[in-house]
This record gives C-alpha cells, sequence and structure tokens, in this order.
C-alpha cells in the first residue's frame, strides 16, 4: 500500500486551498449495535471545499461514522447537520428527537453523494441508466440533459466508452469509477467515500484515487474513510485517527504522518507506511 | 380393450376437446395473474414492520398450504352458498385456485426480494429514493430474475392444477375428458388425448419460461451479451480469461 505514495501526483492542500463555512456538522454522536458501543461521543465539523481522511482500524467506527452522516444508520444520541438539514430526525424545543419519515430522509439524502466499498452499482442497469436513473426518476431532469451530464461525467472518471456496459462487464476499478460518477450525478455538495479501494486490486486502486483527487482539486467536499494513506498526503486537509468508537487524533496530514500524537495513530502508521 | 387411433385422432381434434384446452388455458392465466398479486401483497405484508400485517400473512399462508386445495374449492363451491355466499362455477373455480396459488407466491416473493443484496438498498437509499423507488427501479427488478424460474414452475403446476376444478364441474379440459370416455367407452384414447394437450401446453410454456429467464439474465453475465462480443475488450477478455 506504501507503494500508492509514488504513483499519486501532489496537489495543493492544507492552507493552499479556501475553505467556506461548515457544510457537515457532527454533534455528540453516540452510536449502539444493541449493547455494543460503536461510536461514543463523536464531534466533527467539515467546511466546504474540505477534504478530511478518516482513518482507522476496522471495527474502530470509521465506517459507520460516514454511514450516520447520509442517516443510512439511527443515531441513539447527539445530532448531524449537513447540508442544512438535521439527518434524519427532527428535534423540538425540549430537545426530544424524532425519527423522520422515509420520504423526508430521502429527499436530506440528495444533497450528498455516497461511494461504497463493494460499488452498489444496479446489475440490471447498463452504466448510463445506472447514472441517470436518479437524476431523470428522483430528481426530475430531462432525459436530454441528464443523459448529457451523464456522458460529461464518465469522461470525466476516464469511461468515456463504457456507457452502454454492463457493470458485469467491467473490472473492479472501472465499476468503482461510475459508482463514483453515479454519486455526482446528483449534483452533490458533499461525497461520502467508503473504503473505495478496499475491495480492488491493487493496479486498479490508483486509478479510482486519481479520480477522486482530480475531484478533491476541483473543490469537492469531501470525507473519505480510507487505509491508503498516499491519497491522505496528496488530497487531504485533514487526517482523522478513529479507536474504539472515538476520534484519537485529529491533524493535517504533513503533521498526522510526521508528529504523530495518540499511540493508535503510530501503532496505525507502523502497519501501513 | 383395443387401441382405436381412429378414436384418439378424433378426440384429439374434436372441437368440445379443444375447447376444454381453452378454458384450461385462460383458467389457469386468471388464477395465475389474480393469485400472483395477492401473493406479491402477502410478501409485503410478511415483511411489513407491523405485526398486525405480518400475523394475518402468516396465518393465510398457513391455512392455504395447510390444506388440500381440492377441500378448499369444495368448499367455497358448495359450503359457502349455505352462508348465503352463491357463486358460480367460474368463480368457485377462480377464486380457489387463485387464492390457493397466492399463498406459495407470497414466499416466492419474499424469498426473491431478500435475495436481492443490501448493497443495493444502500446505494439506493443513498441516491435519494423513497421506499416505493427503491422497489420499483432497484429491488423489484433485481428480485424478478430470482422470482421467474419459481413462478415458471408454478404456472407449470396451474396448467395441471385446473383439472381439479372438474370436481365442481368445471367444464375444462379434464372434465371434458372423462364425458369423452363414458361416451364410448374408449376411456384410454380419452385420456391419452388429455395427457398430450397438457404436455403440448406445458411444453409451449417451458420455452416461453426459457426466453423469460434468458432475458432477466442477460445483464448478470458479459458471455450472454452478444454485442459486446463482437468487439473485444482488453479488460473483457481479461475477465472472460479468469472466469
Amino acid at each position: 500500500m506504501s507503494n500508492m505514495e509514488n504513483e499519486v501526483r501532489p496537489v495543493a492542500r492544507a492552507g493552499m486551498r479556501d475553505l467556506g463555512p461548515p457544510i457537515v456538522e457532527i454533534r455528540n454522536v453516540e452510536k449502539r449495535f444493541g449493547n455494543v458501543t460503536v461510536l461514543k461521543d463523536v464531534s466533527l465539523t467539515v467546511r466546504t471545499g474540505e477534504v478530511v481522511v478518516i482513518a482507522g482500524r476496522s471495527g474502530s467506527g470509521k465506517s459507520t461514522l460516514l454511514r450516520c452522516i447520509d442517516h443510512l444508520e439511527t443515531i441513539e444520541g447527539g445530532s448531524i447537520h449537513a447540508c442544512g438539514e438535521n439527518m434524519g430526525y427532527r428535534q423540538d424545543s425540549g430537545g426530544k428527537r424524532t425519527l423522520l419519515g422515509d420520504r423526508r430522509t430521502a429527499r436530506q439524502r440528495r444533497n450528498m453523494g455516497m461511494v461504497f466499498q463493494s460499488f452498489n452499482l444496479f446489475p440490471h442497469l447498463n452504466v448510463l441508466r445506472n447514472i441517470t436513473l436518479s437524476p431523470i426518476r428522483i430528481m426530475g431532469e430531462d432525459r436530454k440533459t441528464a443523459e448529457a451530464h451523464a456522458h460529461e461525467l464518465l469522461a470525466k472518471v476516464g469511461l468515456p466508452e463504457k456507457a452502454d456496459a454492463y457493470p458485469s462487464q467491467l473490472s473492479g476499478g472501472q465499476q468503482q469509477r461510475v459508482a463514483i460518477a453515479r454519486a455526482l450525478a446528483m449534483r452533490p455538495q458533499v461525497m461520502l467515500f467508503d473504503e473505495p479501494t478496499s475491495a480492488l486490486d491493487p493496479e486498479m486502486i490508483s486509478e479510482v484515487l486519481d479520480v477522486m483527487i482530480d475531484l478533491s482539486r476541483q473543490g469537492m467536499t469531501m470525507i473519505v474513510v480510507t487505509h491508503e494513506m498516499g491519497f491522505a498526503r496528496a488530497a487531504a486537509d485533514r487526517v482523522l485517527m478513529m479507536a474504539d468508537g472515538m476520534i484519537v487524533e485529529e491533524a493535517p496530514p504533513e503533521e498526522f504522518f510526521t508528529n504523530p500524537q495518540s499511540e493508535h495513530t503510530k501503532l496505525f502508521l507502523s502497519k501501513i507506511l | 380393450m383395443s387401441w382405436s387411433w381412429d378414436h384418439f385422432m378424433q378426440f384429439l381434434f374434436s372441437p368440445y376437446m379443444l375447447n376444454g384446452v381453452w378454458t384450461t388455458i385462460w383458467l389457469s392465466i386468471v388464477a395465475m395473474l389474480i393469485g400472483c398479486s395477492l401473493g406479491a401483497m402477502l410478501a409485503f405484508m410478511k415483511m411489513s414492520k407491523t405485526w398486525i400485517l405480518r400475523q394475518i400473512a402468516n396465518t393465510y399462508i398457513w391455512i392455504w398450504r395447510g390444506t388440500p386445495l381440492l377441500v378448499q374449492m369444495v368448499i367455497i363451491y358448495t359450503v359457502l352458498p349455505k352462508a348465503g355466499i352463491k357463486l358460480g362455477v367460474i368463480e368457485s373455480a377462480i377464486i380457489a385456485l387463485s387464492l390457493h396459488e397466492a399463498a406459495y407466491f407470497a414466499e416466492i416473493v419474499r424469498s426473491g426480494i431478500t435475495s436481492v443484496n443490501k448493497g443495493q438498498e444502500d446505494a439506493s437509499l443513498a441516491l435519494g429514493m423513497t421506499w416505493p423507488q427503491r422497489m420499483r427501479y432497484v429491488i423489484v427488478p433485481q428480485a424478478t430474475r430470482v422470482i421467474i424460474p419459481p413462478l415458471g414452475n408454478q404456472f407449470n403446476l396451474m396448467i395441471k392444477t385446473t383439472s381439479l376444478a372438474s370436481v365442481i364441474s368445471m367444464e375444462e379440459l379434464f372434465r371434458r375428458t372423462q364425458q369423452m370416455a363414458q361416451l364410448e367407452f374408449k376411456v384410454l384414447e380419452a385420456y391419452m388425448c388429455a395427457a398430450c394437450w397438457y404436455l403440448v401446453m406445458t411444453t409451449l410454456w417451458g420455452l416461453i419460461q426459457k426466453r423469460l429467464e434468458a432475458h432477466y439474465d442477460r445483464p448478470f453475465g458479459p458471455a450472454a451479451d452478444t454485442d459486446e462480443r463482437k468487439k473485444p475488450d482488453p479488460v473483457l477478455s481479461g475477465q472472460a480469461a479468469q472466469v
């Protein structure tokens, strides 16, 4: 994995990018699966245009945190505001939380794009229809606009000739790039990446990371759960370390890699670099 | 008893018999359509978060799968009228066959829906889809591929099961066969003729089912897509070699 650092091109990062107002605000979030607490009092603010990388061992809660932001998981305490919405809940003046209905939550999610470890392309639809399904059927875009946008996005992820292919005909790296295009077709304000390269063969990792680095250069707000520290170095404004459901370290990449404070980070870096 | 080709051929193409064949066909189709609609409804009730809906579906399936269709049919036709619900032969046959089918189809639909990868639900949620949108555009189309083979088998069974409606004097293929057989006591010829017609119907359906399955399988394998095979792609051929 460390050899990835040589393959990704350095880009403008920490300090050189103008960050906007906060767009994702996570406050004191608690998450339990049965008796197991997977997130303990997690707080995090991400600003518009910022690229945040979340690292940590498996089971540290990093993927769960990302899924909570898109309200793919409910939370037991705290709150998550994203793109001006209180994700998944309504809070009355007394602070009591009520779960929002399906339709309201669905609308909230349309502000964000999410990319999964296992791609999750729709196998019954070709690439073009994977990308245009949501814009046309859910957002009500007209077919022409949506398809033109889809072709534009396919060019952007380096797959202009794959519009008619089915997911089963694509390699893992190609599928993940289509998944990124599909998420971008919603014109999201924030992109969430849940271990986007963990299911890929080593030779396909860089083609996906390149697309993500391009995206970060264009000013997309990104929250990325990954083990790819090469990507963190190249594109992140901030790197977080999670352990046992808590954020144990938070620093610009330079500092994170050269002068880690937490024992968790030191151990993690010694294993991965 | 000697075999008579003359009688056999005469039975085979007699308008009386052909009429029975036609009745069997439309009875199967109508019962299947109603049964599948009801069954799909039951499947969603069974997967519902509401306790009472789940219990209604479970009880329905328990009763209709646990008793013979023959008994159900006779009860609907002969016992219900005593409770003031009078139904004709055709209505009774359709109702019994479709209510029976619904109980079986509910399980088929439920297992089809639950077979769809959890990641598909995540992806459709993340794309901002509501429950009906997720079902319509993502989950049901993929479940269909899993549902078609057992659905086909159910229809094959249905074609043959309609013969039970003869006990309530539904004029379908089997009842007409019985009547033909009694006419001149050419029992073997008449029943062989019925067997032939059932075989023709199930075989034709088998062909249709095969095409349906191929249609829904097409997106799932590169080998099945002939267009892509014409223009070889380095990545694709690499993948094919691995397989």
